[in-house]
């Protein structure tokens, strides 16, 4: 049976998709991914992670719409989302977190500091 | 906005201009009606009186008014969407109703000698300044109406074609002659006299006022054109920022990776030219945030994010975040603070100010140097400095740097480092939080940049 914590990634360039996953792979996490907004709300309903990084630009649906439909199911509001984009402006940041997201994390990021936000944000559940 | 919307916008500016006009024509419309109603009533109070009970006449003239002021009145009743023209006609053939009157007055009052012919110059004054500076001419149209009614009815009495009231003239046909001419010469031409003056002022008032109404609209239109170029450009810069950064962070992700360790064994060498790319990136990323902001800020249209911050805990994470420089640089960080500093401000705006000064200091520092960064209070404000041992500045560069795109070029470099912005956008932000920036420096021996900013804990609240 797998005890690994499971994280959903959504984003649609592929190299980030494939960087992420290496660096959580190798922090012992088992990954998950989508490459566009309803491949990522169809696999967070099916897959149920028990984390969710989202980037905001993303063909079909994006990022901030699949958040708050995520954030407005009982189901699954309670999976903690990590917004992580290349949108760096106040507007971006406050629609965020209007949408329901635990964290915003801007690219380029310090890998440091997601995986520091993925264990704080699983600790507190 | 194309060309055509332009015009449209033109179009729609005219518009409501005109609608202003017609409404204060209206209005003034109003006032006339509601003065000739007042007229009439105190001439019936009169009549009441029997002042001019021996003359049915003038029960007939105030008749008059008050049948041709209904009329008036229920015209601009019920037409509830005049148009410019049309109101402005409508007026005109009032106020020559008016004349009529007038002339009727002088009538009964004993035409050639009645005082009342002044009243003509009254309603030239009215219609220049009143309701036609928009339409000046009609101070012509009413000294005209003005002098033939006058002319004519002197002509009619001459010629007993109706009877005359209110004098007794012993004179004979031709000494009366002679006195119809002279008052006649003379009455006419002090009414086209003074319509002339009044047209001369009213067109002078028309002209300045057009000339304001045109340069407004075009300022609004103008106004339009630029929120409409300020919006491409938030576009743009939203989108490029967007655009730059993804491949940027994937640079940095896919080094980061192998830095550590994660797709296996990385030897020293191999390590330090990845760090050092690594922090090449991060330098981008902070270029490019400098340029993206630097509109908004040089316009102080940024909003400043305000909140409670320890400026010492800031000062501690850009040391931190220039750590490899700094090692690679063997440039020795010392600390001057005393005791943390909490203060109002916006701290991601601050941080950018430490990480401007700070890069600047490790960029112009040699070798084996020392920067020193301090942050304390001083009366009633809180003083910060970052200081270096470096190539330093001579006097006259000293408030050059602080302007856009001015960089220094160091005496033994090809060219001047840098895109010439951090300063700019230190300077930027320390004022708009109600700041000073300022540096002080000698060639060869180091720099030392300075500011200043408000002691302030809460908004509004300042500490003594």
């Amino acid at each position: 049976m797998s005890e690994k914590v499971k994280i959903l990634i959504v984003e649609d360039e592929a190299e980030m998709r494939e960087a992420i996953k290496l660096r959580l792979e190798a922090n012992q996490f088992e990954v998950i991914t989508a490459a566009d907004g309803s491949e990522g709300l169809s696999k967070a309903r099916t897959e149920k992670p028990n984390l969710i990084i989202l980037d905001i630009m993303l063909p079909k649906l994006d990022g901030f719409r699949l958040c708050r439909m995520l954030k407005f199911d009982e189901n699954y509001k309670n999976i903690p989302v990590i917004i992580l984009t290349a949108k760096t402006q106040k507007t971006d940041i406050n629609r965020g977190k209007e949408m329901g997201a635990e964290a915003y994390i801007t690219k380029p990021f310090k890998s440091e500091e997601l995986l520091a936000e993925i264990n704080e944000l699983l600790a507190k559940k | 906005m194309n060309k055509d919307l332009y015009a449209q916008k033109f179009a729609e500016l005219k518009k409501e201009e005109d609608q202003l006009l017609i409404n204060d024509i209206k209005e003034k419309s109003y006032w006339g009606i509601w003065i000739r109603y007042l007229i009439v009533v105190l001439g019936f109070l009169m009549f009441g009186f029997s002042f001019l009970r021996d003359m049915p006449l003038s029960l007939w003239l105030l008749l008059f008014v008050l049948f041709y002021n209904i009329m008036a009145h229920l015209l601009l009743w019920f037409k509830q969407k005049p148009g410019l023209r049309q109101i402005t006609m409508t007026s005109v053939v009032f106020l020559a109703f008016d004349t009529l009157a007038i002339t009727f007055l002088i009538y009964i009052t004993g035409w050639v000698e009645s005082p009342y012919w002044f009243l003509y110059l009254v309603l030239i004054v009215v219609s220049g300044f009143g309701m036609f500076s928009y339409y000046s001419l009609s101070v012509f149209i009413i000294a005209l109406f003005s002098a033939v009614f006058y002319l004519v009815l002197l002509a009619l009495a001459f010629l007993q074609i109706i009877p005359i009231y209110g004098a007794s003239f012993n004179l004979s046909p031709r000494e009366l002659l002679l006195v119809i001419n002279n008052k006649a010469v003379f009455t006419t031409v002090s009414i086209f006299l003074f319509a002339a003056t009044i047209y001369y002022f009213a067109k002078l008032l028309s002209q300045h006022r057009q000339e304001l109404s045109q340069k407004n609209m075009e300022l609004l239109v103008t106004l339009e054109k630029m929120k409409d170029v300020d919006r491409l450009k938030d576009d743009f810069v939203s989108t490029s920022s967007h655009e730059l950064r993804t491949p940027l962070s994937i640079i940095r992700e896919n080094i980061s990776l192998i830095i550590d360790g994660v797709l296996g064994k990385v030897n020293e060498t191999q390590q330090k030219l990845l760090v050092s790319s690594q922090s090449n990136v991060d330098r981008l990323a902070r270029i490019l945030d400098n340029l993206l902001d630097i509109s908004r800020i040089e316009s102080r249209l940024l909003t400043l994010n305000m909140q409670e911050t320890n400026l010492v805990e800031l000062v501690d994470k850009v040391v931190a975040m220039f750590k490899g420089r700094t090692v690679e640089k063997e440039i020795a960080v010392k600390l001057d603070c005393p005791e943390p500093i909490v203060i109002w401000c916006d701290p991601e705006q601050m941080l950018r100010v430490y990480i401007n000064l700070i890069d600047n200091a490790i960029k112009y520092t040699e070798r084996g140097g020392e920067i020193i960064i301090g942050v304390g209070y001083s009366d009633d404000k809180v003083v910060s400095f970052v200081q270096d041992n470096g190539v330093g500045l001579g006097a006259e560069d000293l408030s050059k740097i602080f302007e856009r795109f001015v960089r220094i070029h160091p005496e033994d470099e090809a060219s001047p480092k840098g895109t010439g912005l951090g300063l700019s956008i230190c300077k930027g932000i320390i004022e708009m939080h109600g700041g000073n920036i300022w540096a002080e420096s000698q060639k060869g021996v180091g720099a030392k940049f300075i500011f200043v900013l408000p002691r302030r804990r809460k908004h509004g609240e300042r500490k003594s």
